[in-house]
């Protein structure tokens, strides 16, 4: 579902690059995980593969196209978590997801049902006229998700999906994750939780200062370099050195 | 349109929510309005329309003060004082009660006067007497130097008004003198038959000097007065803090992430700029079409006059719309270009007043001195003003509006193309 192989970014002004030669691919219809420190350079290289940033060089392709030739009709299909809460606070969930339906031209009539069938996967249904102000951490979180999940994205890309989130979110989230993936689509997610990765990935990819640490599935990469779980692999191979 | 239109109800639900931003684009031009009005009104308010006290201290009290007199009264606009206290005016009293700002003007018409002007007017006729062939000579002696009737005005009086009062009394003793010369002549010509003499007053104003109105016929609107200049300056001031809103709304649709979520839905960005535009425009017209309500139905309230509209009126939208544009259009510009509420709210507050200064609206244009007068062409508030005054003051045709709409709406697209090209930069499209 996704290749890339020479990923080079560096933003304006930067003394360094924030993806340094990154080349890495995930097989379609798995949960992978995109893991390492913070600025790692996680979040840049969604938002490449995305499309929302368009200065780089080497080559992205997701489901099969390239970023720059297909942006719109990779747009189409796919759904992106953004960290952020990117959401309206004035305006109540239910308007929220309305305006971001009509912009992907969903009708009306499939519109409404759709939002309501979302809105009770994720248990918000009671909640769905109140702004998103007055929601708690974990119900933004999960607004957050619905308000992706729209155009019934083929490939669900995830920043830090369960970042600052209480334990039943959390597990409504990953929950749904898994089933989503049952149902036969792609999903990549950020996280620096490496137990909740171990759990969840099929596919994980450890990256550090930009650059790629280690790709696999996590119990062979336990396996291999004989360690007990995915963080003291993680610790083992991007060192202890605490990261800003 | 689909996509513009749901924008469209976005920002409805966003705004109908923002009760601070509400206030500032309704609540705030209102009280613009009538505290300018208010304030401005004395200084626009013309002479014609004020009622003067003036002293008057007459020892005199010869043919030529009673004419004075007669005349001051006669223009309605001048109540004349002949005493103080209940004692009698004297010279003293009146320059500490000018001084004390208790009267614009006093008039002292010293002894003599008259009996000056009966002198001069002898000497006068004889002189033209002898030029006739008719003889005889008027009683006359050498004139006297430095009997002049004096005038005492309050230091805050405007230069306007001091000429224009010089003026009225000099015509009135010029005239009086008129009349005794001609009495003279005829008492030299033995014609003492009062009944054929011309009417003197009548014959000097054959030809005179009379102010043409440029709208007689249409309503009757001929110059620019507190209302009518205040309620469309302020109202095109109070469309233009939309900047402040707009661009407060993008820059927090940007932080928040809303933005990338729009930019990863498929479909031209510039639907959702349009669909911006749209919401504010109308938002635009609405503000405007309250401030003419205010003008109309609320400055007669507060003492004013009424906001006087004419037949022109109907032409509004085109010129309202054209604001309301540009307003929008400067507001994305600023939208995008800062990134933070805290640089961009001052950069819109301070630009939209000073743009606003130079453009007219917290005084007319006139009254600028040239450099700013230059300026002016800069600011689209100078463009806005321009084409309302030339709808509600000159009732100007559809053509008249030509240049003020197309300016405004080139200051328009060119905000949103700087917009547009500030936006894909920072995408790295460019
Ligand atoms: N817009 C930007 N401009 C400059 N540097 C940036 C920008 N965004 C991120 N960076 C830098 O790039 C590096 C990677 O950031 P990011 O991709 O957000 O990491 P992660 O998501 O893994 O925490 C960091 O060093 C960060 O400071
Ligand atoms: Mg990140």
């Amino acid at each position: 579902m996704i290749r890339v192989s020479g990923l080079y970014k560096k933003y304006d002004h930067a003394e360094f690059p924030s993806v340094d030669h990154l080349s890495f691919s995930f097989p379609e219809g798995c949960i992978a995980g995109l893991l390492g420190p913070n600025g790692a350079g996680k979040t840049t290289t969604i938002s490449i593969l995305s499309g929302l940033i368009k200065k780089y060089s080497g080559e992205v392709e997701v489901m099969g196209m390239d970023v720059k030739k297909h942006a719109e009709e990779i747009k189409g299909k796919l759904g992106i978590v953004p960290q952020q809460i990117a959401l309206y606070l004035n305006l109540s969930c239910r308007e929220n997801l309305r305006y971001y339906g009509r912009l992907y031209g969903i009708p009306p009539i499939t519109l409404g049902p759709l939002i309501e069938q979302l809105l009770k996967r994720f248990g918000l249904q009671e909640h769905g006229d109140k702004q998103i102000r007055h929601y708690s951490g974990g119900m933004k979180r999960r607004a957050n998700i619905i308000a992706s999940l729209l155009n019934q994205p083929a490939l669900l890309i995830l920043d830090e999906p369960t970042a600052g989130v209480d334990v039943q979110s959390r597990n409504m989230i990953l929950r749904f994750l898994k089933e989503y993936n049952e149902e036969g689509n792609s999903i990549l997610y950020t996280s620096h939780l490496l137990d909740e990765a171990e759990a969840l990935c099929q596919e994980v990819l450890i990256i550090d200062q930009g650059q790629g640490v280690i790709q696999g599935s996590p119990a062979k990469l336990i396996q291999e370099h004989q360690t007990d779980n995915l963080e003291n692999l993680f610790l083992k191979l991007t060192g202890f050195r605490v990261r800003d | 349109m689909k996509r513009i239109w749901a924008t469209y109800i976005k920002e409805w639900h966003l705004m109908r929510r923002d009760l601070g931003g509400l206030s500032l684009l309704f609540l705030m031009p209102v009280l613009l309005i009538s505290i300018m009005a208010l304030v401005q009104d004395a200084p626009f308010k013309d002479y014609k329309n004020r009622k003067f006290e003036a002293l008057i201290f007459d020892q005199d009290q010869g043919k030529i003060s009673q004419a004075i007199q007669k005349g001051l009264e006669e223009s309605g606009q001048f109540t004349l004082i002949r005493q103080h206290q209940n004692q009698a005016l004297d010279s003293m009293t009146i320059l500490s009660e000018i001084k004390a700002g208790k009267y614009q003007l006093a008039i002292m018409i010293p002894k003599g006067v008259s009996s000056e002007i009966y002198n001069s007017a002898n000497l006068i006729a004889n002189e033209m007497g002898k030029h006739m062939g008719i003889p005889g000579s008027l009683p006359h002696r050498e004139a006297r130097e430095g009997i002049n009737i004096q005038i005492v005005f309050d230091p805050v009086s405007k230069p306007a008004f001091r000429i224009a009062i010089v003026n009225a009394l000099e015509k009135f003793t010029t005239r009086v003198q008129f009349d005794i010369i001609m009495d003279r002549i005829s008492a030299l010509s033995g014609q003492a038959d009062t009944s054929k003499k011309l009417d003197i007053e009548k014959q000097l104003r054959s030809v005179g000097v009379k102010e043409m109105q440029l709208h007689q016929q249409s309503s009757g609107i001929e110059k620019s007065n507190s209302v009518q200049h205040n309620v469309p300056a302020w109202a095109i001031f109070g469309m233009f803090f939309m900047v402040i809103i707009i661009s407060e709304n993008m820059i927090a649709e940007r932080k928040g992430g809303s933005w990338n979520r729009l930019k990863s839905i498929p479909g031209p960005f510039f639907h959702l700029l349009m669909g911006k535009m749209l919401f504010y425009v109308l938002l635009g017209c609405v503000q405007f079409a309250l401030m003419v309500l205010v003008g109309v139905y609320a400055m007669p309230l507060l003492g004013l006059d009424a906001l006087q509209l004419g037949q022109a009126a109907l032409f509004l939208p085109f010129i309202v719309i054209s604001i309301a544009s540009c307003a929008t259009a400067f507001g994305i510009l600023v939208g995008t270009v800062f990134k933070t509420t805290s640089q961009a709210l001052p950069v819109a507050a301070v630009s939209v007043v000073i743009l606003s200064a130079i453009g007219g609206i917290w005084v007319p244009l006139e009254v600028l001195p040239d450099s700013l007068k230059v300026l002016s062409v800069l600011s689209p508030m100078r463009w806005s003003l321009e084409g309302i005054n030339t709808l509600l003051l000159r009732q100007g045709s559809l053509s008249d509006l030509l240049m003020p709409v197309s300016v405004l709406m080139l200051l328009s697209a060119a905000a949103m193309w700087m917009a547009w090209y500030t936006e894909r930069k920072q995408s790295g499209l460019v």
